[in-house]
């Protein structure tokens, strides 16, 4: 029964699928609403790997030590098609990350603001229009 | 450009009905340049227009161009606000900022305001009560177990078949894309979410057994005129469109009906899932390649992290 139940599920994740937006998995299950998270890190790294990229920061704390946090962003696809390129976010890039921590209490959240230091938001805007200007490409 | 071209900006367009009765009857060079059974390129369906029609809509089957414009503006202006929302659950369910999709700017070339022509309603006829039943009873087991393991996840999430892969193919909120390839005895349909790739034979072949069970079916498929009719069956029921089970006769029809536009319908004939058949139709566009690769397993750090999550909400595993 259980897993002819479980095998049913694809189906049902359509008329399940209610939520405001609809990314590859369901991020409520992911990160933690109890846990707001606001960093100021630097860009070490960004894996461009489906399903989610995902952008590495270190950050730094009061007492000087660094921590390494990840941060989940899109589809790298539909980022390339955005406009939104290896150029776009360079190793050493600043940036405010305003999202929330995974449910594990390990150091990864979700992309949900991303701030640049001259305050340009990343990630506002639909399909083509989210790029800021000078990121914009034609792909 | 033909005069069955996409024309969406015409109030005197033909309707695809008029445009396929052409195709049918005339040469494809007539029509347009190229060969009208050339479905091959990459097309994209990505569209803002709904599968079903919405309530505020009842009654209303196509826009105007205005109106149709209109409503393109209205839901790109609401779609560029940054939806952060006060409610901290609603802020993390709803994950990205509008960035991160990719579902179009554009309503459909038919300017209808639903994917689904038929019921007329545009609206999804009433499930079966077993379907019903049965929806229900797995969303109630959802509740219960969707963290237990790797299982419990949807297909999606386990990187096996995205829900608007199909078939049928519906937009999504990004990847809608997919690249057709045809050759004397088959056409492939790659499907950039999330990887799949459909072998349609065209030689006559009969379906499979009926007890040879196939996540995404079985599809064959033959000419009718200058459209492309696939049918499919034999499906697992381990993917299901909207509440269909393993019983799902599928109706795809390909028809090319300009040099950039393929239109798509497809009919959901399940008996024992809903109480009488249903159409959708999706005007395709030819879009840039390529086709990205969808290699979606190697990174799929969310299973780890949700599971993970759960497992140190029930104490086991504290950090």
């Amino acid at each position: 029964m259980r897993y002819s139940l479980a095998i049913a599920i694809a189906g049902v994740s359509l008329l399940v699928s209610a939520a405001p937006a609809w990314a590859h998995h369901a991020f409520a299950a992911e990160f933690d609403s109890n846990k707001p998270v606001k960093l100021h890190g630097v860009v070490t790294k960004m894996e461009w790997i489906n399903p989610h990229a995902w952008i590495h920061i270190d950050v730094k704390n009061a007492d000087g030590t660094v921590t390494s946090w990840m941060v989940e962003g899109g589809s790298p696809n539909t980022l390339l098609r955005n406009g939104f390129t290896k150029a776009s976010l360079p190793v050493g890039t600043e940036i405010v990350v305003d999202g929330y921590q995974a449910k594990d209490a390990s150091n990864k959240m979700n992309g949900r603001d991303i701030t640049l230091p001259d305050g340009r938001k990343l990630f506002v805007g639909s399909a083509g229009q989210g790029a800021a200007p000078d990121e914009k490409q034609d792909k | 450009m033909g005069t069955c071209a996409n024309n969406r900006a015409s109030s005197s367009g033909w309707g695809p009905n008029t445009c396929r009765l052409l195709l049918l009857l005339l040469p494809a060079q007539v029509v347009f340049g190229q060969a009208a059974r050339d479905l091959e390129g990459i097309w994209s369906n990505a569209t803002i227009t709904p599968l079903e029609r919405p309530a505020d809509l009842a009654g209303k089957q196509t826009f105007t161009a205005e109106e149709a414009a209109a409503y393109e503006k209205q839901a790109v202006e609401r779609s560029n606000v940054d939806h952060r929302s006060a409610n901290a659950e609603a802020d993390v369910a709803s994950a990205y900022n509008q960035f991160w999709y990719d579902r179009g700017t554009k309503a459909v070339g038919t300017r209808r305001t639903s994917l689904i022509v038929d019921p007329t309603d545009g609206r999804l006829p009433p499930l079966t009560p077993e379907a019903l039943k049965r929806v229900q009873d797995t969303r109630a087991w959802i509740e219960q177990h969707s963290t237990d393991g790797p299982e419990g996840r949807t297909l999606g999430e386990r990187c096996i078949l995205w829900a608007t892969a199909g078939p049928p193919m519906l937009p999504g909120p990004y990847n809608n894309n997919f690249q057709i390839f045809e050759t004397r005895d088959q056409v492939v349909i790659l499907n950039e979410m999330i990887h799949d790739a459909r072998v349609i034979p065209l030689d006559g072949s009969p379906h499979l057994p009926s007890n040879i069970r196939q996540l995404m079916g079985d599809s064959r498929g033959h000419w009718e005129g200058n459209t492309l009719v696939v049918d499919t069956t034999n499906f697992s029921g381990k993917y299901s469109v909207r509440g269909s089970d393993a019983n799902l006769h599928l109706i795809e029809r390909f028809t090319r009906v300009s040099p950039d536009t393929l239109l798509y319908e497809f009919t959901v004939d399940d008996p024992t899932a809903f109480t009488k058949p249903w159409t959708a139709q999706i005007p395709v566009t030819r879009t840039k390649g390529p086709i990205f690769e969808y290699a979606c397993h190697e990174g799929n750090y969310a299973m780890t992290d949700i599971l993970a999550g759960a497992r140190a909400a029930e104490g086991k595993n504290p950090k």
